[in-house]
């Protein structure tokens, strides 16, 4: 039973092998035209070309910035809304609605009829990001302020709490771990956002490029932006960690202590 | 009863507002491309022919995927719960898919496989294949070892200990898992349309852009949400008929 004690902890270094491995064998046997399926050196050697010449460093700071500042809007946003709709059953009602209508529809749907309005800048990604990444923190921070426990609440009215204060200091932190998740559930919205607009806004970002290159069946580039993607999201995801940690600290601890 | 009912209808005073402002801002703008509540309507009305033919082409689409998706990846997911040793070495491998965006793969499938049907098919069931996964490998991996055991003292086989334990136990995570991915293939079917244009509602939208018919793309996009919001409402009705038994034991708890 001891080796496989050692493959679990090995498992990053054994799933590169086996990707990277796998990948060479079907390159190497030739089942696929090589034009579609460039060998791992040749991808890494394009994309290293290209971090040298800096045009995906650039387009990637772009794509990166426009992601996580869309993603604090809307997660701003969004607790915002819930904090409303904790405050009023009617206007939760209200934005429940909207939210059901507009949840079904994908980012990429409100491109084309939004560039018209608001052009091809900030204004576009900033309306397109929000509409489609407000939605998780937003019903996470509704089903989380409804659910903080009545011992919580009547502990907090004892000490002779104001209803604000009451919001501030018990309900909001204790609805914070489950906000968090629906955060980290719209970084990965945000970025699908970003780099689908970029797709159809065709002026720059990595998505832009991803494009461009996939057209000029520039085939190792793709790959290698590809890489660069799901390294996005790994990236955002530990910075919304990193928040978590920061914010609800107390919360993480709480679950680790054995009972 | 009666302050739901009243809740509910005072609550749609807020989207009824929200429209009251868009005709407003609509009518100040004066311009075809920053069309009113009430241009979409007409455009319902002159396109819904259309719009539903594409739509329906784009439902067809985004079933086939998601059946390629529930076909594959629900008895791998289980397989590589079942086997601990190989489900953890590969965790990463799917935690890394599971970063790659749907739409990222578009202009690598477009390479492979064209912009056909079957380009589509492949990204909707990529799009749907990570939850299903997800989910039913997380199911499978974590089923209480007391029903295990159960299944152990009741001398069960290893055949009927998946088809009596291992199954309903793990099944309402599947389709917790299941309908994301309904989700998510109604979403990226819409997005690969828009991008590798040949037919369905994606392609309509492209095409009324292009013609500077806003208000006719409105029109589409209304009737895209409205098959949304049928098709989570039917998900939902099929989950609390067919897992019943499951919602029944959930309550008691609360």
């Amino acid at each position: 039973m001891n080796w496989a004690i050692w493959a679990e902890r090995l498992r990053v270094p054994i799933c590169a092998a086996l990707l990277l491995g796998a990948w060479q064998l079907v390159y190497a046997l030739g089942v696929v035209p090589e034009k579609y399926f460039p060998s791992i050196p040749t991808i890494a050697t394009a994309f290293w070309a290209m971090l040298n010449d800096g045009t995906v460093l650039s387009a990637w700071a772009v794509t990166f910035g426009r992601a996580t500042v869309g993603l604090i809007g809307a997660a701003l946003l969004g607790v915002a809304l819930a904090i409303i709709s904790d405050l009023s059953p009617v206007l939760s009602r209200g934005i429940r609605y909207i939210s059901d209508v507009l949840q079904p529809i994908p980012p990429a749907a409100f491109v084309p009829m939004a560039v018209f309005m608001l052009g091809l800048g900030t204004k576009l990604y900033a309306f397109v990001i929000i509409l489609v990444t407000i939605w998780p923190p937003y019903l996470n921070g509704v089903a989380a302020l409804a659910g903080v426990g009545s011992v919580q609440l009547n502990t907090g009215r004892m000490f002779g709490l104001t209803n604000w204060q009451l919001l501030w200091q018990v309900k909001l932190p204790a609805a914070l771990p489950e906000i968090f998740t629906g955060i980290r559930y719209a970084a990965t919205i945000s970025l699908i956002a970003v780099i689908v607009a970029e797709m159809l806004a065709g002026r720059d970002g990595i998505g832009f490029m991803i494009f461009k290159k996939a057209f000029a069946l520039r085939t190792p580039e793709v790959f290698g932006l590809m890489f660069l993607v799901g390294l996005n999201g790994v990236l955002l995801n530990g910075l919304v960690n990193l928040l978590r940690q920061g914010l609800t600290g107390w919360h993480i601890k709480m679950m680790e202590r054995p009972e | 009863m009666k302050r739901e009912t009243r809740i509910a209808l005072l609550g749609l005073l807020v989207p009824l507002g929200i429209v009251i402002l868009w005709q407003i801002a609509a009518l100040l703008q004066k311009t075809p491309l920053f069309p009113g509540p009430g241009k979409v309507v007409v455009a319902i009305w002159d396109n819904y022919p259309v719009i539903l033919h594409q739509l329906g082409i784009t439902l067809r689409r985004a079933s086939a995927g998601f059946a390629v998706a529930v076909v594959t990846m629900i008895p791998l997911g289980i397989f590589l719960g079942r086997v601990r040793v190989v489900g953890k070495v590969l965790e990463p491998l799917m935690d890394m898919l599971a970063t790659l965006p749907p739409p990222a793969i578009i202009p690598l499938v477009m390479l492979f496989a064209g912009t056909g049907d079957w380009a589509k098919i492949v990204i909707i069931a990529y799009a749907a294949a990570v939850p299903l996964l997800m989910n039913s490998y997380e199911a499978s991996h974590s089923i209480n070892p007391m029903l295990s055991r159960v299944a152990k003292s009741l001398h069960l086989s290893r055949l009927e200990t998946m088809r009596l334990i291992d199954w309903p136990s793990s099944l309402p995570m599947i389709a917790t898992g299941a309908r994301l991915a309904i989700a998510s293939s109604l979403l990226v079917s819409v997005t690969s349309e828009m991008l590798l244009s040949t037919n369905g509602i994606g392609t309509y939208l492209q095409r009324s852009q292009e013609n500077f018919r806003i208000d006719a793309g409105l029109a589409g996009i209304a009737f895209i949400s409205l098959a949304g919001v049928l098709v989570n409402a039917g998900v939902f009705r099929l989950e609390k008929k067919w897992l019943f038994w499951h919602y029944r034991d959930q309550r008691p708890a609360e």
